[in-house]
């Protein structure tokens, strides 16, 4: 009789997925996975270890300028006077993060809900939809502002016909309800394509046996639809609130962080490589703090999401 | 022995031969051809007018040949460009937008801007003793000095102030404003003929630029009763303050002047704003010279005079505002001194120099000189004249961090015109915040 015994060899190879494959092959495998490691850690840790180091500094990014660490200063300036702007750059990014991620999910489910189908008038609108995002921030700024310039613009003539006159992008109160707003035209389309996804993952039998059921169409869509696409909804929030901490590049073609709309993004750029003064310590503690505080709502909102899943789906 | 020695000698003449290749320019075999290169950002007037004075440079002196470098704008290719050409002495001329004066009050590498620290740290080759230097203002070598030395020629200035369309003008029977009941009662008939009497614009830009109202706020009811002389220095003294009745009273000036703005101007794009006026937008517009050519190139036919937005009703103390512009440095590095030099001598004599003015339009930083360009025709007797901004600028400037204050120094002079501020308040606002350097 053999008695199996751990960690002793037997006659037998214990199998290993590896061995599948040839000698080369695995050196090509690993290879490969080095690389990646390599270019990722080259130019995605290290930059980032960089970076929380230089925010310690106080860094001009002036060749020949001497480099101080200035420990945690550039840390506790922030929201005194002498960081003018912090303070409502906070308060400007959560606005900004909680009106994107609520908008751009419900347009995006509202339009995944109509275009979901097999129609050519379906698959015409899906590319409708998702040519914001193909036509990049720069072009999808300048249309905007076209569009709400105060002296020639159609939406100028839109809001002059009922009364209302503004100067959109440059009145406090407007600026940023158009940003958010232009950043969820872009970004829509993208969501409704995960959620197109989703919705077509639902077994049809699930909906022909709720119509046997007799079950009515806003139950159906509460009982069988919402919970079924709950991971859909995962990735689409978590990717609106990821999307949404990080933006800066369309505030700044819109508005260059102007009349209420310094997000922290653009409070680190500005900062950093601003025309009036380079500050990279500073403008790098901006974005560590932005690191932090989007890590802070993100792990728990996924955790959320996922304990939610699981909750709907009823898996383990 | 011989043989290392022949070596060694083979060796140098070699590297010698080598240096002498790889070098920008410098001169091939003593008296021989010289590579002048000269580097600058892509400004076409300024392009141009350079490259022909490089043509004519050339036929003058057929040794020297100039070679000018271009990054693509004055932002941040150029700024890399500048810095590697400084650190690697890779040209003999460089330009820069920005002088060395006004330094920070407490200069230090920390507050100094790039150019201010290579100036003071001497990369660049003092100008001092050339004869062209006595055909500039003394304004403008003074913003180019330090501790007695020139470091750079300031090839011009640009002005800010009031554009008008002389044949709207004519057509409402206008008289050219001098003081500002005249300039308010100019607006009042303007508006009831239903033309806008003044066009600017501030989208994308941000109410940074509301300076073309302040900064003549400034100038005209401030600064003739500035204590010294200088508002800078009696602000950062204290013995002028935030709180002073000139200042108040320029503040509500500005908010009664912005009543006859167009509508919503802090949302029209900046961009368009030279086209918007060359359109027939505004009777006149609030801007600075620089956009002088583009208003020409929109409506050639247009005709365009200037006169500085007067905020007092003192005729004498209305003047325009004034910055340096396009300057001009000799890399200390530079192996080719006197070619530089050479050339800084030929740009400045009266025709060539004439000439490089009425192709970009900017405003002359020379004594004398009959200029015939569209930008002189336009500013007409101000042309180079004002208030030098450096009588207040170092207060306001970023480098000594008033931009940063908690009040946001523009947004605030936007609240008071706008109304949701008094300029009182805004006056005791800025007091509060004003630490001087």
């Amino acid at each position: 009789m053999t008695v199996f015994r751990p960690g002793r060899r037997s006659g037998r190879r214990r199998y290993r997925p590896g061995r599948l494959l040839s000698r080369g092959s695995r050196l090509s495998m690993w290879a490969g996975l080095l690389i990646g490691i390599g270019v990722y850690v080259l130019f995605g840790i290290v930059p980032a270890a960089g970076n929380v180091i230089i925010s310690f500094t106080d860094y001009t990014g002036l060749p020949g300028a001497p480099v101080h660490n200035v420990g945690f200063s550039n840390y506790s300036s922030m929201g005194t006077t002498q960081s003018a702007g912090f303070t409502p750059a906070v308060v400007a990014t959560v606005v900004f993060v909680l009106a994107v991620t609520i908008a751009q999910n419900a347009l995006a489910l509202l339009l995944a809900h109509r275009l979901s189908g097999q129609g050519r008038m379906a698959a015409a609108g899906r590319v409708l939809v998702f040519l914001p995002i193909a036509l990049g921030v720069t072009i999808v700024g300048l249309i905007w502002i076209l569009v709400f310039d105060p002296q020639q613009g159609p939406a100028a003539s839109l809001f002059g016909a009922v009364g209302v006159h503004s100067a959109f992008f440059g009145a406090s109160g407007w600026a940023m309800p158009l940003v958010i707003f232009v950043q969820v035209w872009q970004n829509a389309g993208f969501s409704t394509l995960v959620f197109i996804g989703g919705l077509r993952a639902i077994d049809p039998q699930i909906y022909e046996a709720a119509g046997i059921d007799g079950i009515r169409p806003w139950q159906r869509l509460r009982r069988i639809t919402f919970p079924l696409l709950a991971p859909a909804v995962t990735a689409n929030v978590l990717l609106a609130v990821v999307g949404a901490f990080t933006t800066y590049n369309l505030i700044y073609v819109l508005t260059d962080g102007q009349y209420g709309t310094q997000t922290l993004g653009m409070l680190a750029f500005n900062a950093a490589f601003g025309s009036f003064q380079a500050n990279l310590g500073y403008g790098a503690a901006v974005t560590v703090v932005l690191f932090v505080l989007t890590l802070i709502v993100a792990l728990p909102l996924m955790a959320l999401l996922r304990y939610r899943e699981r909750r709907l789906l009823g898996t383990s | 022995m011989r043989k290392t020695s022949l070596l060694s000698a083979s060796l140098a003449a070699a590297v010698t031969l080598a240096a002498g290749a790889c070098s920008s320019g410098g001169s091939a075999g003593g008296g021989g051809a010289t590579t002048l290169k000269i580097i600058t950002w892509v400004n076409p007037p300024a392009v141009s007018a350079i490259n022909a004075i490089d043509a004519e440079f050339h036929k003058k002196y057929p040794n020297i040949t100039v070679k000018l470098q271009t990054a693509v704008n004055v932002n941040g290719p150029y700024e890399t460009l500048l810095q590697q050409t400084v650190d690697s002495g890779g040209a003999d001329i460089v330009t820069s937008v920005t002088q060395l004066q006004p330094l920070p009050l407490n200069p230090n590498r920390n507050n100094e801007t790039p150019l201010q620290f290579w100036s003071t740290s001497g990369a660049f080759a003092p100008l001092n003793g050339q004869s062209f230097l006595t055909d500039y203002q003394p304004s403008a070598l003074a913003a180019e000095t330090y501790n007695g030395k020139v470091y750079g020629l300031v090839s011009g200035t640009y002005q800010e102030g009031v554009f008008y369309d002389k044949q709207t003008f004519a057509k409402y029977h206008l008289t050219v404003p001098t003081t500002y009941s005249q300039f308010l009662a100019v607006c009042q008939t303007l508006k009831s003929r239903g033309v806008t009497p003044l066009f600017t614009a501030l989208g994308n830009v941000g109410p940074v630029y509301m300076q073309f109202l302040y900064y003549e706020a400034m100038i005209d009811l401030w600064y003739p009763h500035a204590p010294g002389g200088n508002l800078a220095t009696a602000l950062e003294k204290g013995t002028a303050k935030w709180t002073d009745p000139n200042f108040i009273q320029g503040m509500n000036e500005e908010k009664a002047v912005a009543q006859y703005l167009e509508p919503n101007y802090t949302g029209v794009p900046w961009e368009s704003m030279p086209g918007d006026f060359a359109k027939g937008k505004g009777a006149m517009l609030l801007d600075g010279s620089w956009d002088l050519s583009a208003v020409q190139q929109a409506n050639p036919s247009m005709q365009v005079g200037f006169f500085p937005l007067p905020f007092s009703n003192v005729a004498a103390d209305n003047k325009p505002y004034l910055a340096d512009d396009l300057t001009f440095e000799v890399l200390n590095s530079s192996p080719n001194k006197a070619a530089a030099m050479k050339w800084l001598q030929f740009f400045s004599s009266p025709s060539v120099y004439a000439q490089y003015v009425n192709t970009t339009g900017i405003s002359s930083s020379q004594n004398s000189g009959t200029f015939s360009g569209y930008s002189a025709k336009a500013l007409g007797s101000w042309f180079g004249q004002g208030v030098n901004r450096n009588v207040f600028y170092p207060v306001l400037s970023p480098n000594n961090g008033y931009y940063d204050q908690e009040t946001y120094w523009p947004y605030l002079q936007l609240a008071v015109v706008q109304g949701s501020k008094t300029p009182a308040q805004a006056a005791a606002t800025y007091q509060q915040d004003w630490k001087a350097p």
